[in-house]
């Protein structure tokens, strides 16, 4: 929880005009010794004038620094890096009836999909079966996912193979369990595929 | 009620049955203060703990503030990202696996408690200078009197007035004389002591009340505060007056009186 006193700093520093965020890093005490500014506008250099006056008001030692924003952006994407990626949010077995239900996100968006074909074979189903649950054509099918023994544990290697003219897609990926190795290794198998796919969404 | 009181429980209740962990967030939020900028980052340490999030921004957008960006932890989020999102205001996440109807709550009480911490600021804060204004000042005044009849405890009260701001508008501009009030606001800040309140009271007046102070503290704060406008270069003419409590009154309204009266004297103006 943060103190008045400290939002007050924060939001003295937000109201300068023109500031966009104010980040902070702490030294190993707890206090601020450093300050971030994003400014927008053309006003940046008296802007750093009033913010030192202000840091150095609440925190005499710590340092500031301002970096420019030129100008906006549209962006409708809600991922910090890579715009439309798909990603595992969870995988799920269901022992006592052996069904698998799989998580994945796309853009905020969630598609579930389900097997009734055990963790490594019914991995990899559930997934495709999601992906399709977002509108995702995916025109493979699965033609084998099976573990394998490493001297460093149990890597699950998923083959799809498309229903147009073109080589199988392999993909492998070891995790906690045999599910989501499964899950993950048939999203790595699509990798350049879904990147594809998404980005012409 | 008021709008904001209205929009608050429309918030809580709309929240208590769409996200029951927002929901109780803000439940403890209010139940140990009121909701803020603290609440954001709250928040954001939730929803990250929930999808297991390595980052996480929400942007706002506030009338006066504008766009506004806040990431996990008080990180910094630097110009390239910034410039990348802030035309939406919303929850940005990474790895994107938030459903969007979470990020939307999420967003919406980030955006209340950024409107709720912003009135409380404005209402107690001078726009200008952002130190405390006539209203704050009123209270605490008050409350020294109390303190000072009640157990003995003095402060002084010193008024100011710049002298010429007229004259420096008119001649200069307001955009300058903008920044020498505000400048005057921060000299006034850096000289007094931790505890002590300053106020902007009028167009070109100004109140420090200074505690545990009389006589020679408050001599002290003068001369400190001649000393800071010389150093930075400043051209800036004053005239205070002060008067100590409980010495000189232990009413908050006669205490002005004497004070205001000591100013206009060393004025040599016949205050009416």
């Amino acid at each position: 929880m943060m103190s008045p006193t400290e939002e007050d700093f924060e939001l003295e520093l937000r109201a300068l005009p023109g500031v966009v965020n104010v980040g902070f890093h702490y030294s190993e005490k707890g206090d601020v010794d450093a300050v971030s500014l994003v400014v927008q506008g053309p006003d940046a250099a008296s802007i750093r004038v009033v913010a030192k006056q202000i840091v150095s008001l609440y925190f005499p030692t710590a340092t500031i620094s301002i970096e420019e924003m030129k100008t906006l952006a549209h962006s409708s994407s809600t991922t910090l890096i890579s715009p439309n990626r798909v990603t595992l949010v969870r995988a799920d077995f269901n022992s006592h009836v052996g069904s698998c239900e799989v998580h994945i996100s796309l853009g905020g968006r969630i598609g579930v999909g389900h097997s009734k074909n055990g963790p490594l074979i019914g991995g990899a189903e559930a997934t495709l079966d999601a992906l399709r649950h977002l509108d995702i054509d995916v025109p493979f099918y699965l033609v084998s996912s099976i573990n394998i023994a490493t001297s460093r544990g149990w890597p699950v290697i998923v083959t799809l193979r498309p229903t147009f003219n073109d080589v199988d897609r392999l993909g492998i990926a070891q995790a906690d369990t045999e599910l989501l190795s499964s899950a993950k290794a048939t999203l790595n198998a699509l990798n350049r595929y879904l990147d594809r796919a998404t980005s012409e969404a | 009620m008021t709008d904001l009181e209205i929009a608050t429980d429309a918030v809580i209740a709309s929240t208590a049955t769409t996200e029951p962990w927002l929901f109780q967030a803000m439940i403890e939020e209010l139940s140990t203060a009121e909701l803020g900028l603290g609440f954001i980052y709250t928040v954001l340490d939730l929803l990250a703990k929930r999808y297991d999030l390595t980052d996480a921004v929400v942007v706002l957008s506030h009338d006066a503030l504008a766009v506004q960006e806040f990431r996990l932890g008080g990180r910094a989020v630097g110009a390239d990202l910034a410039h990348r999102i802030a035309r939406e205001p919303g929850v940005y996440c990474e790895p994107d696996v938030v459903p969007l109807a979470e990020r939307e709550a999420v967003r919406t009480a980030c955006q209340l408690a950024l409107s709720m911490r912003m009135a409380r600021f404005t209402a107690s804060h001078d726009a200008l200078t952002t130190i405390a204004n006539r209203r704050t000042f009123d209270v605490a005044l008050a409350n020294s009197t109390v303190r000072a009849a009640r157990y003995g405890w003095p402060f002084t009260l010193v008024l100011i007035d710049l002298r010429g701001l007229k004259a420096i508008n008119d001649r200069s501009g307001h955009e300058y004389g903008d920044r020498l009030l505000r400048s005057f606001g921060f000299a006034l800040r850096v000289c007094v002591r931790q505890g002590d309140l300053v106020a902007r009271i009028g167009g070109d007046e100004f109140a420090v009340i200074l505690n545990n102070a009389e006589g020679n503290e408050a001599n002290a704060f003068i001369e400190r505060l001649r000393q800071h406008i010389v150093s930075e270069g400043e051209t800036i003419d004053f005239t205070m007056g002060t008067a100590s409590s409980p010495r000189d009154s232990t009413d908050p309204a006669e205490l002005s009186r004497i004070a205001d009266a000591r100013l206009y004297a060393k004025r040599g103006i016949i205050h009416r």
